[in-house]
Formats: structure tokens, sequence, C-alpha cells
């Protein structure tokens, strides 16, 4: 069982996480905390690409002269994959912030159901 | 009925990797499928091929650059998305809203007396030092830990901390959205730039040996590196200071 944990423990975790932000998504009826929990998902995901690139007994990614093997560095691709995919969730936040402005400045609230009741009182 | 639904989505979500497990590589497994293929050609011709012994740096900006200059411009596309949603005609004193008995509460709001040693002296100190630091990750992101991105990112917080911690004292000249916007433009323009030079040179896009200029071909890599770096770090800087700028000019800080 601790062999399994530390083999592919991580994994259960990171879908936990990612479970976190789907439910909160759905539950939530604000929509400033939806576009939070949006985040947190972003994040479950870099994690799970991160726990790919992991070796054991890898150093970090800068090329040294007394080490030429590919055993001794971890996977730099997944590093470079997320660290675009932080700076993308960045400008994604961005215009998610500026959406919620909209719905603030057309309908005076960002909670689903004033929402919901301002559009039936226009039917 | 959402609540119920929620639990169900997590259920499933929570069971399907139990059900997955055998397939997954371990952690930590130097021949697992993600560590074997592409990342292995990648770790031993850094510095051969790419000059740079930051592997990080030579995926995201040689080996894998294309990918890295539409990444840029969809940062670009997000300022720009930003500024064109909320360029209304709404006005900002609409969206005051009075503080009422509230305010009464706050006794020392926006007196000299709130000022704390914090915002007025420390900030003004870490600047500075935020500032150097960035540019050094610039320059260094090629040969240590660092790179575009990052010194982009920091470059931005100087600003952000400029423009939020202390909203009627600024250290840095006030940079207009448009200006931003422009910045973070001529950020991507020089990404471009370094691609289309190779291809006066006779090269394929972003192909760096094939610059026109006539240097070594290691030295080649460099310079390609270093300009598509500099037009990240623009971008990325640009972009941030004009979502910051945007949206900060719907707001009203009470006083």
């Amino acid at each position: 069982m601790e062999l399994f944990l530390a083999e592919k423990g991580i994994y259960f975790l990171t879908l936990l996480l990612l479970g976190v932000g789907l439910a909160g998504i759905i539950v939530c009826s604000n929509y400033m905390k939806k576009l939070i929990c949006m985040n947190i998902m972003q994040v479950a995901v870099i994690f799970f690409f991160l726990c790919l690139g992991q070796k054991a007994g890898g150093t970090i990614p800068v090329a040294m002269d007394s080490m030429i093997n590919a055993a001794d560095y971890i996977n730099p691709l997944p590093h470079g994959l997320m660290l675009t995919a932080i700076v993308v969730s960045l400008g994604t936040t961005g215009v998610g912030l500026a959406l919620l402005y909209r719905i603030k400045d057309r309908y005076g609230s960002i909670e689903e159901k004033d929402i919901i009741e301002r559009e039936r009182e226009k039917k | 009925m959402r609540k119920v639904f929620s639990v169900i989505v997590i259920c499933v979500a929570l069971i399907v990797p139990f059900a997955m497990f055998e397939v997954m590589p371990q952690i930590g497994d130097p021949n697992s499928a993600p560590n074997s293929h592409v990342s292995v050609h990648y770790i031993e011709n850094t510095q051969s091929i790419a000059n740079s012994p930051n592997m990080v740096t030579s995926v995201i900006v040689d080996f894998r650059a294309f990918d890295t200059l539409l990444e840029t411009t969809v940062m670009f596309l997000a300022g720009v998305c930003v500024m064109i949603i909320l360029a209304g005609v709404y006005k900002t004193k609409k969206r005051v809203i009075d503080p009422g008995e509230s305010k009464m509460l706050r006794v020392r709001s926006g007196e000299k007396v709130f000022r704390s040693i914090n915002k007025d002296v420390i900030i003004t100190l870490l600047q500075p030092m935020i500032l150097v630091y960035a540019v050094y990750v610039l320059f260094h992101g090629e040969v240590s830990l660092g790179g575009g991105f990052q010194a982009g990112a920091l470059i931005g917080t100087v600003l952000l901390l400029d423009a939020m911690a202390v909203p009627d004292k600024r250290n840095f000249p006030n940079i207009t959205k448009g200006t931003s916007a422009m910045i973070a433009g001529i950020g991507t323009f020089i990404y471009a730039t370094a691609g289309i030079l190779t291809l006066i040179g006779g090269g394929l896009f972003l192909e760096y040996e094939k610059f026109p200029w006539n240097v070594p071909l290691l030295e080649q890599h460099s310079i390609g590196i270093l300009m598509v770096e500099i037009g990240v770090t623009l971008g990325v800087a640009g972009t941030i200071v004009t979502i910051m700028n945007v949206l900060l000019e719907k707001v009203k800080f009470d006083k």
C-alpha cells in the first residue's frame, strides 16, 4: 500500500484538486467564485503535467559538463509547456474579470439568481 | 439537484484513475513513456544544437519556438480583448458605491497617519531590486534558470506594485493602456521579426542557423534565443500592465 501511494498516489491528489474545482464551478452561484474555481482546475492540470516530468535521482534541467546522461536531469518538456500555460492562464483570467465587469454593469450583480430574475423581468 | 450532480461528477472523477492506475507511469521512473522519447533528444542535444545549457529555455524558444510564438500572440490578444470588452460607454462615477455608515467605522481611512512604513519606504526600496533581478533573469535565462516569461512577469509586478500599493503616489511614469498594449504588440513583433530574418537568410521560419549576418553557428542560436526572449518579455510585461490599467480605470479608491 505504501509503495502504491509513493508510486501513483499523487495522481489521486491532483484529481481530487480537479474535482474540487469542478464541484465549485457547478455549485457556486457567484460568478467570481466560478472564476476562482476555474483557476483551481488549471492548477490541478499543471500539477498533473509536472508529476509526469519527475525522475528519481534527477537534478534541475541545467546542463553541466560533468553529467551527460539523460537520466541525470528531470524532464524539461512538461516544465516548458506548463510555463507557457501559466502565463496564458493569466491572460484568460484577465479576460474573465473584464467579462465580469460587463455583467456587473448590465445586471447590477454577479449572482446567478439575480441575473436570472432580471432576465425574467424583461420578458 | 446541482449539489447531487457535482458529487456524482467528483466520484466518477476519483474512481476513473483507480481503473487507470495500471496504465499511468510510475512517479520518478526514468524509463516511463513521457521521460523516454523526445525529451531524451532535448536533454542530450541542448548544448550541441541550441547552445543553451538551460534545457527549459532551449525547449520553449529553440526546439518549439513556433509554439511559443503563438502563445505570445495569445497573450497579446488577451490584453487587446480586455481593452475592447471594457471600452464601453458607461461612466466610472456610476460605479462608485457610497460607503455610507461603514465609513464611520473606519476612523482613520485615508489619513496620513494610516500610512505605514511598508507602503511608504519598503516598496520604493524593493522596486529597483525587482527590476535589476528581472534584467538578470532575462539575460541569464539562457545559461541558468530564468527566461523571458519570468522576466516579463517581474517587470509587470513592479508596475503593478507601483499602481496599487499607494494609488496617489507613483514612482514610475504613468503608462496609459494604449502605450502598454503597443509595447506588448512590439514584443510580439520582435519575436516574429526573428522568424522573418531567418527567412531572409534563406532558411525556414525561426531556423536560427540561417540569420543573415556572418557569425559562428552556435552564436547565431544565442542571438536568436536572446532576441526571442526580449520579445517575450516585452509582450508579457505589456499585457500585464494593459490588463491592470484597464481594470484600474473602472475602480475609484475611496479617500
